[in-house]
């Protein structure tokens, strides 16, 4: 193991959706500085969209505007966001859909040029090879890449971050990007529940299986505030390969049925849109129904065309294959027989919820010269592909003007050897005593606790105040256990860390939950001992702060701040 | 069985260290086997069916299969990227043998053979 010492001025983490757009942007705005991107893949295909995207989820199609959109995210997230943040977000769509066109994704367009929209956010592209177009434009904009490098910490010193260390899972160095500013964009966390599909399929999940919480893990142990983990995100996916169903619902504009052939969401939820309800609830209808006996569930699309059900198909094809290839295999035929839907194991997404830093319209978190954008950063959720680039870009204004006026950071070498100790560990203990606890049975074991008393599917994703009591305590005896974990080789290693990381994410998770204590989000967070929403009490964020010192996990509120006028709970 | 590699199709990309197909895959699951220079996946159940290694392969050596749990053998889903590299068509194979032909406009980017890796050496990332 050798050290490799790096100096950047602007080190980003994550070479995804968000860590792309921000690379390219540092060069442009600021030529001058230099720009390091530390990623875990490699970034022609790492993250979210390594399969492909079919859409952009986030865009002004015409007659929309900045406000009418923060209507919209407020009434889909149950009248609660950071307008602020959704408003800044959104004003630069235009902005980077632009760009990536011009850097090669295809956008369907019609005869006139232009761009065909789905839905009042959405328009469609042939994303399949949208990760390695964005990926270029960072390559060619001077970045310089540390690809197969697994960032572990952060550099802190006096709560101030001044880069960052990572471990390269191709020849076990340890990476020590020392950095003026810092923009962390690790994306989300999957894993934390038990999965939905076991066996050879267990990473058959929606969200990118890889993105495993290293950001939140980082930022929790630094002692960064943290906001709204309570707001887990609980899809409604096709039943056994976890697809999206936007693609289905407004493709061809499916409405859910339960077995009994129902319109349950048209019926029982119309006084908040029936199908077009806020999406929590477009989980919680279905959940209701299947815990009620009346399921399966399904999406409507008995009714479409032949031709339909092909272009169907080809828009998964786009962004999520293995759908084609399921229905094919089971002899499944959507224009004929509904297609079944399921809710997802529980995320922590910030692009879709808004769990995530807390951090000012800057995209500045609480740590002076740490950044974060895209699905790590919390309080602006539905940013999609196309939210997360704005607040890549955002991220990078800010990073730049911060990183022209402060120097590089003294890191005190017993940090480094600290983390170093800490790193390696697990390789260690496997050469010294070979026995010990597989990463692997650490995340089962993790798995286990959140699913049957953190609101797993198998409890329908309801808690309470006293199994959530049993969670915590649960937990707490994990991380003495740390100690015990053992990888045989660098690929081992990296699970290890990812699921030290999932631990430190399911900690706050846990003490969010138990905090709120109403039902804001019906289906992501449903509580059976304080069923309603109450705005009087809880019409605020919940936050948190891991003290760096004992450990313990403060939880305190932050007010809401109404920006756009008109009814919270209303979609215009 | 999310993907599986045809070591008789798999020409190692001419004795690559760093071979498309490894470096392509977000989980890093696929890696070479030090002793045939062939490509192995290290652990299916690690897989997210992604497929950016299906398509990326120059012999169309790894193909997808779905999980059995999820689905009846032997339905195949193939990805041919046309040589103008503007298109891609998926052929569709159901569980009866028919064929049913997808082809989608997109932009797939030249992809080299090999590449050098920030500060590692070549014979520390050929395993
Ligand atoms: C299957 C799927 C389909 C979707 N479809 C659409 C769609 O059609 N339209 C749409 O608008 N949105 C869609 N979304 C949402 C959108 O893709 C995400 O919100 C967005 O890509 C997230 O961007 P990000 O930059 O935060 O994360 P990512 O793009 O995932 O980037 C995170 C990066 O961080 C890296 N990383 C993680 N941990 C570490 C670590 N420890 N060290 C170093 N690097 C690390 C990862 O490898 C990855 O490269 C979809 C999401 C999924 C999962
Ligand atoms: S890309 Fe294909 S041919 Fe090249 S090494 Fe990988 S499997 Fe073999
Ligand atoms: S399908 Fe995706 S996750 Fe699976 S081996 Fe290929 S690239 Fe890796």
């Amino acid at each position: 193991m050798e050290q490799n010492i790096i100096e950047t001025d602007i080190l980003i983490i994550g070479g995804g959706t968000a860590g792309c757009l921000a690379a390219v942007e540092v060069r442009e705005r600021f030529p001058n500085l230099s720009v390091t991107i530390m990623e875990k893949a490699h970034i022609d295909r790492s993250g979210c969209l390594a399969g492909g995207m079919n859409a952009i989820n986030a865009y002004l199609n015409p007659g929309e505007t900045p406000e009418s959109f923060v209507k919209y995210v407020r009434f889909d997230s149950c009248g609660l966001i950071r307008e602020d943040l959704v408003l800044s977000m959104s004003k630069l769509f235009e902005y980077c859909v632009k760009k990536v066109e011009k850097w090669g994704l295809p956008i369907l367009c019609d005869e006139k040029g232009n761009y065909i929209p789905r839905g009042r956010w959405n328009i469609k592209i042939n994303g399949e090879s949208l990760k390695p177009i964005i990926a270029k434009a960072a390559k060619n904009a001077g970045t310089k890449v540390l690809n197969w490098v697994v960032a572990t910490n952060y550099l802190v010193v006096d709560g101030k971050v001044g880069g960052a260390v990572g471990v390269s899972i191709r020849n076990g160095n340890l990476f020590i990007v020392k950095a003026k500013a810092t923009i962390i964009a690790t994306g989300g966390a999957a894993g934390i529940y038990k999965p939905n599909n076991a066996h050879d399929a267990q990473h058959k999940t929606w969200y990118c299986p890889y993105n495993t919480g290293a950001g939140f893990a980082m930022g929790i142990r630094a002692g960064a505030e943290m906001t709204s983990f309570e707001m887990r995100y609980i899809g409604l996916r096709v039943k056994d390969t976890i697809a999206p169903t936007g693609t289905i619902a407004l493709g061809v504009g499916a409405p859910q049925i339960n077995s009994k052939g129902e319109k349950f969401m048209a019926t029982k939820y119309a006084h908040i849109g029936g199908d077009g309800a806020p999406t929590p609830y477009r989980s919680h209808g279905p959940i209701q129904e299947i815990k009620e006996g009346r399921g399966p569930v399904y999406l409507d699309t008995r009714h479409i065309t032949s031709q339909q059900a092909r272009d169907l198909k080809s828009a998964f094809l786009d962004m999520y294959p293995s759908m084609v290839l399921y229905w094919a295999a089971n002899e499944i035929d959507p224009s004929k027989e509904p297609v079944e839907v399921q809710t997802t194991e529980p995320y922590i997404v910030g692009g879709h919820t808004q769990s995530g830093y807390w951090i000012d319209v800057n995209r500045k978190t609480t740590l002076d010269g740490l950044y974060a954008a895209g699905d790590v950063s919390g309080g602006a959720p539905y940013k999609f592909v196309s939210g997360c680039w704005a607040e890549g870009v955002i991220a990078a204004m800010n990073a730049g003007e911060y990183a022209q006026k402060n120097e590089f950071m003294e890191i005190p070498a017993d940090i480094i050897e600290e983390e170093q100790n800490r790193v390696f560990a697990p390789l260690l203990s496997f050469t010294n005593k070979k026995d010990g606890i597989r990463p692997y049975d650490m995340e089962v074991r993790l798995q286990k606790i959140m699913e049957e008393y953190a609101g797993g599917a198998a409890t329908f994703y309801e808690v309470s105040e006293e199994r959530l009591h049993v969670a915590k305590r649960r937990l707490s005896t994990l991380p003495d256990q740390f100690k015990h974990l053992i990888a045989e080789e660098l690929h081992e290693l990296m699970k290890a860390h990812e699921v030290i990381d999932r631990v430190y994410v399911a900690q706050t998770l846990v003490e969010h939950m138990l905090y709120r204590k109403e039902t804001r989000w019906p289906g992501y967070c449903t509580r059976t001992d304080y069923t309603e929403r109450d705005d009087e009490q809880w019409l605020k964020f919940v936050n948190s702060r891991r003290d760096v010192v004992t450990g313990n996990i403060e939880v305190f509120t932050r007010p809401y701040e109404q920006i756009v006028p008109g009814d919270r709970y209303k979609p215009r | 069985m999310p993907v599986v590699v045809h070591a008789d199709k798999c020409n190692t990309c001419h004795g690559s260290h760093n071979p498309p197909c490894v470096r392509m895959c977000p989980g890093d699951l696929l890696m070479k086997d030090p002793k045939t220079g062939k490509i192995l996946m290290r652990d299916p159940a690690e897989c997210w069916d992604c497929l950016p290694c299906v398509k990326v392969c120059p012999q169309e050596a790894i193909e997808f299969r779905l999980s059995y749990q999820l689905g009846f053998h032997t339905a195949r889903l193939l990805p041919h990227i046309h040589d103008t590299r503007d298109f891609i068509t998926w052929e569709l194979i159901d569980t009866e043998g028919a064929i049913d032909n997808f082809t989608i406009r997109t932009k797939v980017l030249p992809v080299e053979l090999d590449e050098k890796i920030e500060g590692v050496a070549a014979v520390d990332f050929s395993i």
